[in-house]
């Protein structure tokens, strides 16, 4: 158990003794999973709404569809994504393979899935009559949905958390397309998996727990945004 | 104001709505009855632009509304559901909902408010959230949050399925005074005749989403006489047996189920024997059930019997026969 004790007191050193290398790193890891999941909701949550409230052929089918999804691994998202944006690839032209760009990317398609299915879920779970009441008041269809947004805050938290989880945690794709480049794609993930190889234990322990002390960050600020459970 | 023209609406394939012709005069106060499953709540929800009819046309204001009807006109109607649910938040956040949507100023927002917070005696539940309201009160905090937006037209989908006596008076004296202080058409949607026939100027009869020729059976609009007790009221040519403390203007209503069929005269307990003819026999509930109408010297009744019973009496068009029901179960409205 000493290497636990070894990787806490080193990424207590790190971080006290502001480790440019740790501190870049970390950023960077924030950064693309910041993206990611801004980007993954955006899109992932609206998507999550329409699949629960409309009534359209094929609905079933897509619900099938963005489940399948929730389990897409993440190696098979590296090379597909390698291939499409590597220099012979169609999107080739944007130059963006080994680039933070391509990492979020990566994470996006990972996680819009968990965003639209949990958000479904969610919004499915909220009383049918509280978008109609909506309606009946005046609301047109976005004030209506923000409307039900609001009585499932909590369980769409829970998908914001979820989706920026699986992104944060995501190395995979991320070590594919991102090439876990010094200084430019190496993530927290990236970066342990290197130091894991490399044979030192203790500072893959330290970034790992660095990691850790990240998610409980952006834990705590969305608990904090959800406000107060009234009902 | 808001009609409904060549109205055929389907749910799945199946016909739920099937009306020629539905109109809702500008300050009309109109009530829809009929059974659970006849289509009255789908007519409101037509009636209030949320959905268009799967054929036919809705017409407001001399104009036919677009399939999907614009939130200018959609703001211009309100439906309260018949279990209607509160949003998050405090009873006065709720009544702010739509005036918010609206763009309503705050100042006018709390005068509104308190206005039509008074006429429903909700004051006291303001602050409170919806999880610490009863049935009643939440649907009076939904009627309420309807009036503060002062629609043309106001549909009400059983208002007072969960009030007390007290709490539905006041409803419906809300209502009243509503209508008073300016144009507003209402449509109640109710399978309680004593509501319809309180508060509506007109009652319409929906069974299985069509109109039905037969308005609530046995309802008779009379003058009572002075003084307490048994009261014969005369109906036409007839006279009916009544047991009431009110006097003037009322409605008369004898179940159908409440009377007695029978060929000839039997002696019994009740007050009302009428004899006359049958003019009409209609099944009822899938076979199970017979309405049968008779003509007691001018007067229409209609009495419901099982089809055993009509096929034991031989009840056919054109035979004698004696309703019989007691006084006690005429209500008087």
């Amino acid at each position: 158990m000493d290497f636990l004790a070894e990787g806490l007191r080193r990424a207590w050193t790190l971080l006290v003794a502001g480790d440019s290398e740790v501190y870049g790193i970390a950023l960077l890891t924030l950064k693309v999973a910041v993206v990611a999941t801004a980007i993954s909701c955006t899109a992932g949550l609206p998507l999550g709404y329409f699949l629960a409230t409309r009534v359209f052929w094929g609905r079933r089918a897509a619900l099938t569809v963005v489940n399948t999804a929730l389990a897409f691994p993440t190696v098979v998202v590296g090379p597909l994504l390698y291939g499409l944006l590597s220099r012979r690839g169609p999107l080739g032209g944007l130059g963006w393979l080994y680039t933070w760009q391509a990492i979020v990317i990566g994470d996006v398609l990972l996680a819009l899935p968990i965003a639209a299915a949990l958000s479904a879920a969610a919004v499915q779970g909220v009383d049918p009559r509280i978008r109609r009441t909506a309606e009946t008041l005046g609301a047109g269809p976005w004030r209506a949905a923000w409307t039900v947004a609001r009585e499932a805050r909590f369980a769409l938290a829970a998908v914001i958390t979820a989706a920026f989880g699986q992104v944060v945690a995501e190395i995979g794709a991320a070590m594919i397309v991102g090439g876990n480049i010094r200084g430019q794609t190496r993530t927290l993930t990236t970066a342990v998996a290197l130091y894991t190889a490399q044979g030192d234990f203790g500072l893959a322990l330290a970034l790992g727990f660095v990691l850790v002390l990240l998610a409980l960050i952006v834990n705590i600020a969305l608990q904090v945004l959800q406000g107060r459970g009234n009902a | 104001m808001l009609e409904l023209r060549a109205v055929r609406h389907r749910y799945e394939g199946r016909v739920v709505l099937d009306l020629e012709q539905f109109t809702l005069p500008r300050t009309g106060s109109v009530a829809v009855v009929g059974h659970n499953g006849a289509g009255k709540s789908t007519l409101l929800r037509l009636l209030a632009l949320l959905e268009a009819p799967t054929e036919g046309r809705i017409i407001f204001d001399g104009t036919a509304v677009p399939r999907r009807a614009p939130a200018s006109l959609r703001r211009r109607v309100t439906l309260v559901e018949q279990r209607p649910v509160l949003f998050r938040g405090t009873v006065r956040e709720n009544l702010e909902y739509g005036l918010r949507l609206r763009d309503v100023g705050r100042a006018a927002v709390h005068g509104i408010i308190g206005d039509v917070v008074d006429r429903l005696g909700l004051a006291p539940l303001l602050d409170r959230r919806r999880h610490e309201l009863s049935d009643g009160e939440v649907q009076r905090v939904a009627v309420a949050r309807a009036l503060v937006l002062r629609t043309d037209v106001l549909l009400l989908d059983e208002p007072a399925s969960s009030a007390d006596r007290a709490a539905a008076g006041a409803l419906y004296r809300a209502l009243a005074l509503e209508r008073a202080a300016r144009p507003l058409a209402v449509c109640i949607a109710s399978h309680q005749l004593e509501d319809a026939y309180r508060w509506a100027d007109d009652i319409r009869s929906l069974a299985d989403g069509r109109l039905s020729p037969v308005t609530p059976e046995n309802l008779f609009r009379v003058d009572l006489p002075p003084g307490d007790g048994v009261k014969h009221v005369p109906v036409g040519s007839i006279a009916i047996v009544v047991m009431t403390d009110r006097s003037g203007p009322a409605v008369l209503a004898v179940p159908p189920t409440d009377i007695f069929v029978s060929r000839e005269r039997v002696p019994s307990s009740a007050r009302n024997v009428l004899a006359g003819r049958v003019t009409g026999l209609a099944i009822e509930h899938r076979g199970a059930g017979v309405h049968v109408r008779a003509d007691m010297g001018g007067v229409e009744l209609i009495a419901a019997v099982t089809a055993d019973a009509a096929r034991d009496l031989a009840l056919t068009p054109g035979v004698s026969v004696v309703f019989s029901f007691k006084a006690s179960a005429v209500r008087v409205f």
